[in-house]
């Protein structure tokens, strides 16, 4: 199911895609995928290994030939545009590299094109400004991944494409490549996201699409995808002593209500997001305001969780 | 910290201390600079790693001047019935293609298939590096390394054996240069099929040695045996080193070998090239 919202007119999208199709000697990693995303939209793509991931957005870069489909990427098509196309793309790959005896300032001369904006400032931003003379070889995985994030960010791209984008980082310098996300998507940059990590696309995407064995599962803003597979909230909070058990019968017709259970004086209330509300307020018509009332709310991976737990045809690494 | 110009906007009107423009590079006051070209920049930057890359200062200019100082030293200087030319002479001709050899054989296979391997022909493609921009660069690459390890050759020779009067400069020029561009686009054809740089190490060391031996720095043809000539006489390396030594030295060779180099430069470049597209 793809909720993507439906094209406008008047603003094509920056990636289109219909049909997608791609196989690796006869095992088919990408089946009939469908994928939109308008401008200035940060859209994660959300899988497990060998969903195809990758493998879709190489060939939205004209890396990959598909074997079927239409795929139009800033109004080009990658396949057979590529060498228009990438100028305008920011791409940070996973598995790939620099030569080991490169020094940053000298990738950054070299991958640095006619609009470069300022990689003072982008040096700066991701701490590499104090370590221009260091050698590919030499930098830590962390050192790399800023490295590769300021060379997609380098040529001002109209799309960037980040692949396992915060990889190998410390928590430090993963929230600081969130930050700078969060910095493109103000820019208005249009940013694809790949990734397994549910949290960072929690923390960054306006929307999710998420993939299983070469094909869209569900796409939706985070809490969309929530709502629809997140399960139940759960509304916890303790009686006084001695109250009669049919004042649980009322509490099971509020509405957003699925469950109610009960262990001595302590109740746990199952339901929709809209019964938090409604059991609050029942309890403060009543009187009864708890002091320990707790909420507990499913989260995007819990969510993704349940929505991935179906068989899949392959779980191999179509990257 | 003293911040190093990075990157310059196109058409930027280049000054070293420009506020407004602090990734400008030095350059003429008030002359605007034309950004390079993404090949011109992959060349600036293959060129730079090319001195810091060990195995190409060891193959390309450390082992065929060492080797040639040996080879050459153990034959003396004196013709005779049996080896009528000056055999150190016949050594320091021959040894340019020990040069084109070890870069074609050992230095462009390696280093292309690690990159290959280790995914910057990926990133370079992603980049928007133009389709032909990276077996440019290989090539001048190749190029520049023959030409600074062959004159690196001639300055240790020229001082030891002497360099060998040049019979005919035209040929000898047009067999170092086809014969150079053959196998740099043999080393990038190879480098480009080959699965990692072990493999390219592995099968470069295979191809580069019996080429040596038999081909160029080995005993004379006239001590081998008639199947080792035979087998001498088919190796591509030979038939180079063949066109250019035979002009140089005044022997006679006929353009047939020229010929051949010019035949296997065209298919090797061509099918290199076709591989190594981004």
């Amino acid at each position: 199911m793809d909720t993507s919202p439906l094209p406008s007119p008047a603003a094509p999208p920056v990636i289109s895609v219909t049909g997608l199709r791609k196989s690796y000697d006869g095992r088919v990693v990408v089946d009939d995928l469908d994928l939109r995303v308008d401008a200035g939209e940060v859209v994660g793509l959300i899988g497990a290994n060998g969903a195809g991931k990758t493998t879709t957005v190489e060939c939205l870069q004209g890396l990959r030939r598909a074997d079927a489909g239409a795929v139009r990427v800033l109004g080009f098509d990658p396949a057979r545009d590529a060498e228009r196309l990438r100028p305008l793309i920011g791409s940070q790959l996973q598995d790939s590299g620099l030569p080991d005896r490169l020094r940053v300032e000298e990738a950054v001369r070299l991958f640095a094109g006619p609009d470069a904006g300022d990689a003072e400032e982008l040096l700066e931003r991701f701490g590499l400004a104090h370590r221009r003379r260091l050698h590919f070889a030499t930098m830590s995985g962390g050192e790399r991944q800023r490295l590769f994030l300021v060379l997609a960010l380098l040529n001002r791209p109209r799309l960037v494409i980040l692949d396992e984008l915060t990889q190998g980082l410390d928590p430090a310098a993963r929230r600081e490549v969130w930050r700078s996300v969060q910095q493109l998507r103000a820019d208005g940059t249009t940013v694809l996201l790949v990734t397994h990590e549910l949290e960072e696309a929690e923390a960054l995407c306006d929307r999710v699409v998420v993939m299983q064995a070469g094909r869209v599962l569900d796409s939706g803003t985070p809490e969309e995808l929530v709502t629809r597979h997140g399960g139940p909230v759960v509304v916890r909070f303790g009686l006084p002593a001695g109250r009669p058990a049919h004042d649980l019968v009322a509490l099971r017709a509020l509405p957003g209500v699925l469950d109610v259970e009960r262990r001595g004086d302590r109740v746990a209330v199952h339901g929709r997001r809209s019964a938090i509300a409604h059991v609050g307020a029942w309890l403060v018509a009543r009187g009864d305001v708890p002091d320990d009332l707790s909420v507990t709310s499913p989260d995007l991976e819990g969510a993704l969780l349940a929505l991935l737990d179906t068989p899949t045809t392959t779980t191999e690494d179509a990257a | 910290m003293t911040a190093t110009p990075l990157a310059e906007p196109a058409g930027a009107t280049t000054s070293p201390t420009s506020p407004a423009n602090p990734t400008s590079r030095p350059g003429r006051p008030g002359r605007p600079r034309r950004h390079p070209s993404a090949t011109r920049r992959l060349v600036a930057a293959e060129l730079r790693l090319l001195r810091r890359d060990p195995l190409t200062l060891t193959f390309v200019f450390v082992f065929p001047v060492i080797s040639m100082l040996i080879i050459g030293g153990s034959f003396g200087t004196t013709p005779d019935d049996a080896f009528p030319v000056n055999p150190a002479h016949w050594y320091v001709a021959s040894y340019f293609s020990v040069v084109i050899g070890a870069t074609g054989l050992i230095m462009l296979p390696v280093h292309i298939a690690s990159y290959r391997e280790r995914g910057v022909l990926r990133r370079f493609a992603a980049a928007g590096f133009p389709r032909w921009s990276f077996a440019l660069a290989e090539l001048v690459l190749g190029l520049t390394a023959v030409s600074v390890a062959g004159v690196v050759l001639l300055a240790v020779a020229a001082p030891v054996y002497g360099v060998p009067a040049v019979d005919d400069p035209v040929r000898v020029v047009l067999g170092v240069l086809l014969g150079a561009v053959a196998f740099v686009s043999l080393g990038v054809l190879l480098g480009s099929v080959l699965p990692s740089a072990r493999a390219a190490q592995a099968v470069g060391m295979l191809l580069f040695f019996p080429s040596f031996l038999l081909g160029v720095g080995g005993p004379p043809p006239a001590v081998m045996s008639p199947t080792l000539a035979s087998i001498s006489d088919a190796l591509p390396l030979k038939v180079v080193t063949d066109a250019v030594r035979e002009p140089w030295l005044g022997l006679d060779g006929g353009t047939g070998g020229l010929v051949v180099v010019g035949l296997l430069a065209v298919v090797t470049t061509a099918l290199a090239a076709r591989r190594t597209a981004l």
